[in-house]
């Protein structure tokens, strides 16, 4: 295969999602200003997007405090610095870990399902029948969709850091038999409210992320059940890819580098 | 719409097609297509698989952009229609899709209703009071007992055989009572005997709104009775444009293959 034909498709493929992914933001923008969205859509989205990933964003965010904890175990344990071990767990989960762990969760579950829901409306022309029915799908579908997984991710990450942190706190009591009082201490001690806010400020990023990146792949299907099956690929791919760029980005201005 | 005139001929143009031409990539599939309705009317449009039937009921809706020429439906322009207008313009038609397209997510009465729940919501409040939920509600049920569904207002759509699901379509389309319908392959995949039900409502349904429809099909022996007279669409232009018996009466080749054994006999 010719390797500048490949260099050129490639780069012509990336401008197309890229553009793509540009006008998804500008019409959602054109439809916040002034907000112009179904009501109804948003509320059930949020039940959907938000209600029903709490459980896995609870289980993720205990294990994510309790690994924290084991893995800074032994440097404690041999130092004796207990307080340094909810300093240590709160700085990564709150500013790190937590944001782009339960990033990576809530595009495997919403950001999949919701490429998925929009390309199978559009394989099966429900799309057009929005349209034929004098609606316009970005204030039905996506501008709901768009503000229920912004709001539900910052909600989402506030609750996985307190249960990181409590996951920290049983797995320091009942593992390293450091008790829990002295490792919320050690959060509290340690001033982690710029981390903390950091780690919120990342949720609401990566929601406007994965939302956008979910409707443009689902809103461009073509090519039937293969066609939304490739589409929902490329979504977790492009939404993972995304998570990680806009993590360096704020990390990089927050630490004013 | 009203008709100006009870004279087909001289009643207002409700959909008007100028050299219409589209591409897809390479292939042409209109050519230049020129075809006019007049109020009314319910035309059948018939063709060929794969000569662009679906398409041009699609580019008539706004849902395509042609590549060439002009079309306007009730009176608007659609190639210098902004947003706002074609949306008022959708307002008044209505298209029933060869899938169906019903909302999977929405229980039959809701689809019916979506509409006009839609519609209420463009309304300021003091315009609303046709829209209350008690006069959906009535709307709906009247809608579905004309296709003869009365009893599957709960039920999902996932839970309809093909032939419902077709009538809760049409059932959708009119319920703002539309002027221009478009069915798009309206009995695609049904038994001759629900086929003939289904053109049959759409004669009944037009009469009584005198709606303007334009009807995709194959079974041209069934829908007889609903159309006034036929487009034959062929190799992306309009091959014939009359009415059956017209078709019937020509020595024409192609319309001898669409028309058949009727046309055989006439000839």
């Amino acid at each position: 295969m010719n390797p500048l034909r490949t260099i050129g498709r490639t780069f012509l493929e990336t401008s197309d999602t890229v553009g793509g992914i540009t006008l998804v933001v500008w019409q959602i923008l054109k439809a916040l200003l002034p907000p112009k969205f179904d009501r109804e859509q948003t509320w059930l989205n949020l039940y959907k997007v938000g209600v029903k990933s709490y459980p896995i964003v609870i289980m993720t965010s205990l294990f994510t405090g309790a690994i924290m904890v084991i893995q800074s175990g032994q440097y404690v344990k041999a130092t004796g610095a207990t307080g340094l071990l909810g300093w240590g767990a709160g700085y990564a989960v709150l500013a790190e870990i937590g944001p782009v762990l339960i990033g990576l969760m809530f595009s495997g579950r919403v950001g999949a399902n919701n490429t998925a829901e929009l390309g199978t409306m559009r394989v099966t022309e429900q799309i057009d029948a929005l349209r034929t029915l004098a609606i316009d799908p970005m204030h039905y579908l996506v501008v709901p969709r768009f503000l229920s997984m912004v709001s539900m991710l910052l909600l989402l990450t506030a609750l996985g850091d307190l249960f990181a942190l409590i996951g920290g706190a049983l797995t320091s009591q009942f593992v390293l038999d450091v008790n829990w009082r002295v490792f919320f201490q050690g959060v509290v001690n340690s001033s982690l409210l710029d981390e903390y806010l950091t780690g919120l400020t990342k949720g609401v990023v990566f929601g406007a992320s994965i939302s956008v990146v979910s409707c443009y792949y689902g809103l461009g299907v073509t090519g039937g059940a293969a066609g939304v099956g490739r589409a929902v690929n490329s979504c977790v791919v492009t939404s993972a890819i995304g998570i990680f760029v806009w993590d360096y980005l704020i990390t990089y201005i927050v630490n004013g580098l | 719409m009203s008709p100006a005139t009870d004279q087909p001929g001289q009643r207002e143009v409700v959909l008007r097609v100028e050299n219409l031409s589209l591409w897809f990539g390479e292939v042409c599939v209109l050519d230049g297509v020129d075809f006019e309705m007049r109020a009314g009317e319910v035309v059948g449009l018939i063709g060929p698989g794969g000569v662009g039937k679906t398409v041009f009921c699609k580019l008539c809706c706004g849902l395509l952009e042609p590549d060439g020429g002009r079309i306007e439906v009730l009176g608007q322009d659609l190639s210098g229609a902004s947003g706002k207008e074609r949306q008022a313009l959708r307002e008044r038609i209505g298209l029933v899709f060869q899938n169906y397209a019903l909302f999977d997510f929405m229980t039959v009465g809701d689809n019916v209703a979506f509409p006009m729940r839609q519609r209420a919501s463009h309304l300021a409040k003091d315009q609303r009071e046709a829209f209350s939920e008690e006069n959906i509600a009535a709307k709906v049920q009247e809608r579905l007992a004309e296709v003869d569904l009365p009893r599957v207002r709960h039920l999902m759509p996932n839970e309809l055989s093909g032939g419902m699901k077709k009538r809760v379509g049409l059932a959708r389309a009119n319920i703002n009572d539309p002027e221009l319908i478009f069915f798009d392959d309206p009995t695609a995949g049904l038994d001759p005997v629900t086929s003939s039900k289904i053109f049959n409502l759409i004669r009944k349904t037009q009469a009584q709104r005198n709606s303007s429809c334009l009807v995709v099909s194959h079974d041209i022996d069934r829908m007889r009775p609903a159309c006034d007279r036929y487009i034959l669409l062929y190799q992306g232009k309009v091959h014939f444009s009359g009415t059956a018996q017209q078709a019937m009466a020509s020595k024409d080749p192609v319309l001898r293959d669409f028309f058949g054994k009727e046309a055989g006999l006439i000839a």
